[in-house]
Order: C-alpha cells, then structure tokens, then sequence
C-alpha cells in the first residue's frame, strides 16, 4: 500500500514536474544535453508548451549567441550575454531560465555556444511552426503550414483546423487545405484517407505527389481498389495541373531570358547595327556597368579600397542602412549608363572615329581594346570575381497558380519593356533620333545637309555604350561580376542583332525573344522527347543521351537553328537597306 | 659617371651577387617540384596552393631541411593548359631531376602528366579532391577519395532524414564518375531510383553511364534547373548534392535563394567550395548550405592554431612576387598540400633516401602525420586515412563543424562496389 503511494506520488511529482517545467527550462536543459538526440527530444517537449516567449531563445541558439557558462563546481548554466561590451570585451550575463542577470560579466570568445545541427533546427522550427500558423508575416506562416503537411502528425490537426476556421488570407487557406489532406492521409480511417484524396484533387497539389505516390504502392500491395482508384484519379489531377504549371513556367522563362538577351544586344543593335562598326568591345562595356554598380554598391555600404597599378585610391563609404542602402541600385542604373556611355565616346573618339567604312580593320582594333580594358579592369578590382548583393526588392518571388515568378526576373521583363520603348521613342520621336536616324541611312547626303555627322556618330555610339552599361547592371544581379564577364555575352548580343537583322530595333526585340524561347523550350521539353529520339537511326542513342543534358542541348540546338536560318535570310529578320551598310 | 667609378660599381655589385649566391650553393639542396596554374581559369584557385607549399618548404628548412638538405622549390607554371601540365612535368623530371613533384588540381591536368610521371618513375602528390577509379604508384594521393567526402556527406543527410537527392554538377569527368558512385551508393542504401533528381543517360543495353544534371563551365542561366529542383523538394525531404565548380554557382544560388528555396526546405551540399572558392563567392547566399571536407579552418587544435597563425604571418612577409596577402583562408587541399610535404618528409626519413623507389615503400608501410585536420596516415594503395569534417557554411565565408567521421581509409575503386 505504502509502495503504491510511493510510487502515485513520484509519478505525479513527474508529471507536475513536466508540466509545470517552463519553456525556458526545457531550453536549457537542452542546451546541455549530451547528445544531439537528447537535445532533440528534450526540445520536443517543447510542442505544444511554447509561447512568443521562447523565440528570441531559440534564435539566439541558432545565431550562436546562447551561451554554456560552466563555473567551476556548479551545474552548467545556460546565458545569453546582454548589453555594451567593455574593454575586455564582456557583457553582462543573463540567466535564460530566471531572466535575470547572473551576476558576472563574460566575453563572448571565451564561452562556448550551444551547438546545434540541421536535424536540432528542425525540430526547433517544428516548434516554432506552431507559434508561426499565426505569424503576421505570410511566407513565413506559409512555410510552416507546409512543413506541418509534409510532417503528416497526426496530433498538429487541431491547430490546422483552428487555423482554418479563422484563416482569411486565400493563399494561406489552400495551403492549409493542402496541409490538412496531407496530414489525414495518414488516417487508419479508410473513408478520411479517401476524402483527403478527393481533397487534394480538387487542390490539383504539387506537393503531394510523392504522398499520393505511396499510397497506390501501399493500396497496390494490399489490393485496396477504391483508395487505388482514388489515389490513381488524384494523381492524373495533379500531373494535368503540372503540365500547365511547366508550361507557364517555361513561357515566364523564356520572356525573362528573352528579355536579358535584348537588353544585352540592344546596345550592340545601335553600335553595329545602325551604325555599323563591329564593335568587339561591347561585352566590355557591359563589363564597365557591372562595376559601375559594384562600386556604387560599396560607396553607399563602407567604402571601397582600390589599388590600379600600385596606386592606392580608396572610395569612402555613406555607411548607409536600410532602405537607403538598399536603394543604391536606383542609382547605379543611370551610373552605369553614364560610365559606360563616357567610355563609349573615349572609345569613339580614340579609335573607331578613324576606321568607319573599314569593318575589318574596326574589328580587330576594338578586340585589342576590349582585351586591354579586360586587363584594366582586372588591374583596379583584382582577378577575382566581385561581390553584388541583391537588394530585398529584387530577391522574393510571387507564386502564381504554383507558377514561381522571381522579382529580379519580373524588374528584368518591365526594365527590357522600359528601354526598348525608350530607344524607339529616342529614335523616331526626337530630334537627337532624327539626325541619328540620317547619319546612319546615307552620311554624305546628311553632312550635305548640314549635319554635323562627326557629333552625332559619338552620340550614337554613346547610346549603344550606355545600354550595354544599364545590361551590365543588370547581369549583376542574376550573374558573375568578374573582368572576362563580358566576353560570355559578346557572342550571345551578335547572335541576337544577327539574327534580327542589322539596322532595325524591331528584329533585335523579336529574335532576343525568339532565341529566349527557343533555348527555354528545348531545356524543358527535349527530356521529354527524347525517347522518341531514340528511334532515330546510327546516333538515337547520342541524340537521347544529349536531351537529357538538356542545358547544353538547347544551346547547341539555338545554334545550329541559326545557322540553318541564316542560310535561308543571310541578313536577318528584318533587312535595313542603307548606304552605310553597302 | 667616370668609368673608374662604373667598375667599381660593377665590382660591387658581383660582390653582392657572389655572397647571395655562394651560400645556396655551399649548403646541399634537394630540388622539389611545384605544378600549378599561375595563369589562367584555375590560377584562382591553384595559386594557394602553391603560396601554401612554399610556407611548408620554408617552415621545413627553418628546422633543418630533410636529411639534412635543404628544399630548393622549383615553380613551373601549368597555365590552366593541360598538354602544357606535361611538358613542365617532362621538364621538372628530366631536366631539374626533382625529387619529387607537388601539384595539379583538376583531374584533367593529373590524368595529362600521369604518363610523364610513370615513364620517368616519378613521384606525384596530388591534393584536391578527386573521382576515384585510378591508383598509380607514381602518385600519392593525398586528396580526398569518393569515400571521403561524396559518401559520408549523403550519409550524414541520410540520417537527417533527406530522403530525395537531386544530383547536379559540372560537365566534367569528376562529377560524373563522383555521381555514378553516389547514384550506386544511394541505391544501395534502399533509396528508390525516382528519389534521385536530374535525369539519367544510358548506353544502348539500358545501362545507366551518367547521372544527374550537368551545366558547362561559365553557364549562366539555372530558372528551368532551380524550377525542376522546385518541384523535385516541393514533397519536403529533399537535398541537391552540388559538383558545380567554381563561378557557375553564383547564379545557380542566386537564382536558388530568389526561388525562395533555403537551406531548411531543401538544402545543398557543396563538394567544390572551400573556404578558399568563399572568397569569390557571396558567402551571404549559401549560409546554412553544406560542405564535406577533411579540414575546414574552424577545426580548434592546437595544430590547427598554430598553422593557421604561421601561414599568415609568412604570408605577411612573403616576397613571392604578387602574392595576395589580404583576406587570405585555409582550406582543406591547401592543409593536403601541407600534410603531402611533412609525409614526403617522413617517408624520405624512414627510407633514408631520396629515391622515389624506396620513398614509395616508405609510403606503403604506413606513415603518419599529425596535420591540422588531424592525424593522417598513408596507406599501401597510394592513398590517405584521415579524418571527415561535415560542416555548415556561415555569413563570414566559414564552416560550422557539424559531424566529423575519424579514421576513414581512402578507397579509391568504388564503382561497382556497392551494387549487389
């Protein structure tokens, strides 16, 4: 009798012990944990059990910043350091599990922090997830109404349907449907197992097919027909809804690599095309407005040190934060296209104005400058690629209808909108344009006119130089900045004006969007036909084997369309007729 | 000028000349060979290394030398050039007579100079990681071997519960052949064949020659990739083993991190960026991203301290023309390049000779070093038993050391191994 109460009371001791233990306790008791499976289980505790409280905790543990102070003789104890740092370089201490300060002061160096691991996080974001089905920030209540869907544990229903009921943001109630049916997959309840099906059919949800996958394995090992039949029906569901996704996917991808590609060749549209000058440094001066944006980047963060030929120049910074920091991309747009715009006309000045009419000669002569200023450039910023962060603005994404449409793609698509419209506008509706315009259909007949066609050659090579500059702030954002960057878009921009046609504006947009689609499309499709590949006789095999390395197959293809159409339109899309071209 | 006072300035300067000569010439020296690009694509990479070597050699010659003869480094220059790697080796062997040969990085430039080297009855240590599927007695291999960092990291995701793998790399010969032992590798481990992302190709009997998605050096444009690897995680449980070599994974992070992918919802485990590659990529992108080496600086030892600290001050007074002193690291194929040289050295020892014959017998009864990343060990294979670091990437362009694995015998014919 004794023994038994005994043994009621230690339970019950337990149990009160368990459920009186604060979160705060439990994080420290497993920041000390042995193992990283006892840190793991003792943090599991923790679901259900936490409130807002335990955030800055957690994220102080995964930011290295929870501390394990071992005094000597004394349990460990857990502490985050708080406030300035002295000359030795400690902070006051702060007991997690009280709060309150403990007492000393220590340095952050000599402490050891909480270890933590990939798996640890997970599970302390499984804790969070439940607190984040609330959060007011919806990519993060997204995230975590996915992962407790892809958990598929039973015990997170109610907090799903409690979500549910009072959910009201769309997005977040497909995602919560989505979660729901995953999670009652799992069901041992044939009729739930079957609604969730007919969920997640209706839902048309990506992420479910592996689910759905295993259930017709497990439904076809143990001949269960209706769930075979249900599960089957869910599936075709969701491959229909992917065809589309991929398809919209792929249309999104080639405008945005369409878009690229015009705003490459644009520039080299006016340089070479209208005016006809093979200009080779061209991939040069996209270079320039890459670093153009990488120096204003760093004047607006801390300033930059720069050592061209031994001297030692150094760009003090703005320190700027925020916003205002994040804005210095605004600025290095026009930046770039008013240094690459100046370079242009050193270059115009300096050499091409000697060689007009001698194409041969321009060509070789801009290669020799295009290497100079690859080696001037890897003079002053070194030979190593350079660092351009993305802003916040140009590095989140939209999800339409499970189609993914990055932000940096998206500004890429309005800015190429945005220059084309501007260029033709330059050119046909103002005055600049209309001599332009003149000089490069017949010189004679508009220097007999009066034009000073000296003037309006450098203008015009301004231009072409100063859009390669804006391209290059832009590649900044999707790319590699480094000295050679230009020399993997020189080929790409004389593809594209070839293609289109030298001397119309019109034929660069349309074949930068054709050769976009075109390499997209096969990068998609040609995985999918290349079964059909195989049937093709002496090289099906190789042929197969290539379509699935559908990256490198596209560009071979792109090229190899090329030539076949430039043997059917030797000069493009669309064929200017002008006297400076004959 | 008189010309009294130009010969005298001559007489001087030959005087200068003659001191800084004689005493090189006095002591007895043991040529050594370095191979690296110095120019060229690699140049960024390969040029640490040879920074790395000449701090050993003087490091060793500080102590003594090796058999009490000095390391005399000669440097020859492989320029990213791989018929250009053979001819510095055919001139290092036969012309300079060195005694041995540190260098190459990619596999390209080893499988070029290995005919020279087994003509000639040379010696080659090789440091970078490497495909495996080759053991010649003419090269130590002292980099890691498939075993020892492509297996143990998929095992390491294996017990974070990843379950689908997405294999992506550089079309070249170490992705695909590291790809088709890890596609044998996962199977073996019950993983089903549609759990592995990135397309198989076949030969005309349906047998699986290549694995995976791969891009060419300097591709730009990953959207349809990212998409596909979208898609491939969107079930959870999913993690893409990355063979992509050096600035090809700026955009393919890039376009990974506005996908709005992350190291929690499907993370990346990288075999091709060090601490060094950090320096020239944006280490802000890929914090919480995997990598699987046998040394990352982080490793607190002494041995570690200490190499690190000496590294920087030689660097800090180094003349080598050109070197980079500033924002310098230490990464694994340096600290491989390190431990080869104090092998070398031991082997040299225990042989007491200099004849790559007897250095070679030394290597195969078992030598070991304590290095920075711990103790190695050589074995009869050619090749190193070491230590595996899995690690996390931070924001300052370190690792974050999650799981070490000790003692893991460097075995280099793994295909075939694992398929029952």
């Amino acid at each position: 009798m004794r023994k038994t109460f005994i043994i009621i009371a230690a339970l019950l001791a337990g149990f009160v012990a368990v459920y009186a233990e604060a979160p705060q306790a439990i994080i420290a008791r497993a920041a000390v944990a042995k193992s990283e499976k006892a840190q793991g289980e003792i943090l599991t505790e923790l679901m259900g059990n936490a409130d807002e409280s335990i955030l800055p905790l957690l994220d102080a543990w995964r930011k290295d910043k929870l501390f394990l102070f071992e005094a000597p003789g004394k349990p460990t104890m857990v502490v985050l350091l708080e406030g300035t740092k002295d000359s030795q370089g400690t902070q006051s201490a702060v007991d997690i599990i009280s709060g309150k300060p403990a007492g000393v002061r220590l340095a952050a160096d000599d402490l050891n922090a909480a270890s933590h691991s990939a798996n640890l996080r997970r599970i302390m974001k499984a804790v969070l997830d439940l607190t984040d089905l609330s959060s007011a920030n919806p990519a993060k209540k997204l995230g975590a109404i996915a992962a407790i869907g892809q958990g598929q544990q039973s015990e997170k229903l109610p907090a799903l349907e409690k979500r549910l009921a009072i959910e009201t943001d769309p997005q977040a109630i497909k995602a919560l449907r989505e979660a729901l049916a995953l999670v009652r997959l799992k069901s041992p309840d044939p009729a739930v197992k079957l609604a969730a099906l007919k969920e997640l059919e209706s839902l048309q949800s990506l992420a479910s097919t592996d689910f759905v996958k295993a259930i017709i394995k497990d439904a076809t090992a143990v001949k269960d027909e209706a769930l075979l039949a249900a599960a089957r029906s869910a599936l075709q569901a969701v491959e229909r809804h992917r065809t589309v996704v991929d398809f919209g996917g792929t249309m999104f991808r080639s405008l945005s690599l369409g878009s690229i590609l015009i705003i490459v060749a644009l520039g080299l549209a006016i340089t070479f095309g209208l005016m006809g000058v093979i200009n080779m440094a061209h991939g040069e001066m996209i270079a320039i407005g890459a670093y153009t944006t990488y120096v204003v980047q760093n004047i607006f963060a801390n300033g930059l040190a720069l050592s061209p030929f031994g001297f030692s120049v150094s760009l003090p910074g703005l320190h700027a934060t925020g916003w205002w920091r994040e804005s210095y991309f605004l600025f290095a747009l026009p930046l770039s296209f008013l240094v690459a715009a100046g370079a242009g006309i050193l270059l115009e000045r300096g050499v091409i104005r000697f060689l007009y009419r001698r194409p041969l000669e321009s060509l070789l002569a801009t290669w020799g400058v295009s290497l100079l200023l690859q080696q001037l450039l890897r003079l002053t910023f070194g030979a190593n690629n350079v660092q351009v962060g993305s802003p916040a603005y140009l590095s989140g994404n939209w999800i339409v209808g499970d189609i993914l449409l990055g932000w940096n793609r998206v500004f890429v698509i309005g800015f190429a909108t945005l220059i084309v419209v501007g260029v033709w506008l330059v050119l046909t509706r103002t005055s600049v344009g209309l001599l332009i315009r003149s000089v490069t259909q017949n010189r004679q007949m508009a220097a007999c006119m009066g034009v000073r066609t000296e003037r309006v050659n450098m203008l015009t090579f301004a231009l072409g130089s100063g859009l390669a500059g804006l391209a290059g702030a832009f590649l900044s954002q999707i790319g590699n900045v480094g000295p050679s960057l230009g020399q993997s878009y020189v080929v790409d921009s004389f593809m594209v004006v070839v293609v289109g046609g030298v001397g119309d504006l019109v034929g660069t947009v349309i074949s930068g969007l054709g050769i976009g689609s075109f390499d997209q499309f096969t990068q998609q499709y040609s995985p999918t036909v290349a079964g059909a590949l195989a049937n093709v006789p002496f090289v099906g095999g190789a042929l197969q084997n290539l379509a699935q390395d559908s990256a490198v197959f596209g560009k071979i293809l792109v090229l190899c369309v090329i030539i076949l159409f430039l043997q059917w339109r030797p000069s493009g899309l669309f064929a200017a007729r002008s006297r400076s071209l004959d | 000028m008189s010309p009294t006072r130009i010969t005298s300035l001559f007489s001087v300067g030959a005087l200068a000349l003659a001191s800084l000569v004689s005493p090189a010439r006095a002591e007895e020296t043991v040529k050594v060979g370095v191979l690296h690009s110095l120019s060229g694509t690699m140049a960024i990479s390969e040029t640490s290394l040879r920074d790395v070597l000449l701090f050993t050699f003087d490091e060793i010659n500080a102590k003594g030398g090796v058999l009490g003869k000095k390391i005399e480094p000669v440097v020859v220059d492989g320029a990213s050039n791989w018929p250009l790697f053979a001819e510095k080796a055919k001139q290092l062997l036969e012309q300079d007579k060195v005694a041995v040969t540190f260098g190459c990085w990619t596999s390209v430039s080893r499988k070029s100079v290995l005919p020279v080297y087994e003509k000639n009855n040379g010696l080659l240590f090789y440091p970078v990681q490497y495909e495996g599927e080759e053991e010649s007695k003419n090269v130590a291999y002292t980099a890691e071997a498939v075993n020892q960092q492509a297996t143990p990291a998929v095992d390491y995701l294996l017990a974070q519960g990843v379950k689908k793998f997405y294999l992506l790399g550089s079309d070249y010969v170490y992705p695909q052949t590291t790809n088709l032992v890890l596609l044998e590798y996962l199977l073996s481990k019950g993983v089903p064949i549609e759990n592995i992302g990135g397309g198989f190709r076949k030969d005309a009997s349906g047998k699986i020659i290549s694995a995976g998605k791969y891009t060419p050096f300097g591709h730009t444009d990953y959207q349809q990739i990212v998409a596909e690897i979208k898609q491939f995680s969107a079930g959870g449980g999913a993690a893409v083993v990355s063979t992509l070599n050096g600035d090809t994974n700026v955009p393919f992070f890039k376009e990974y991190a506005a996908s709005g992918l992350t190291a929690e919802s499907c993370p990346v485990v990288s075999f091709s960026i060090s601490e060094d590659e950090f320096r020239g990529l944006p280490a802000d992108k890929l914090v919480g991203q995997l990598g699987c080496w046998t040394y990352f600086q982080t490793i607190k030892s002494p041995a570690n301290k200490k190499f690190v600290t000496d590294f920087q001050a030689w660097l800090g007074k180094s003349t080598v023309p050109g070197i980079v002193k500033d924002g310098r690291v230490t990464c694994s194929p340096m600290v491989l390049s390190y431990d080869g040289v104090y092998l070398w050295k031991a082997c040299v020892e225990k042989a007491g000779s200099f004849d790559v014959d007897k250095v070679r017998e030394a290597w195969k009864s078992g030598v070991s070093f304590d290095g920075p990343g711990g103790k190695v060990t050589t074995q009869p294979n050619m090749h190193l038993t070491k230590n595996v670091f899995i690690g996390e990437t931070k924001a300052d362009g370190q690792f974050k050391i999650l799981k070490s694995f000790d003692n893991v015998y460097g075995e280099p014919w793994l295909k075939g191994k694992f398929t029952k």
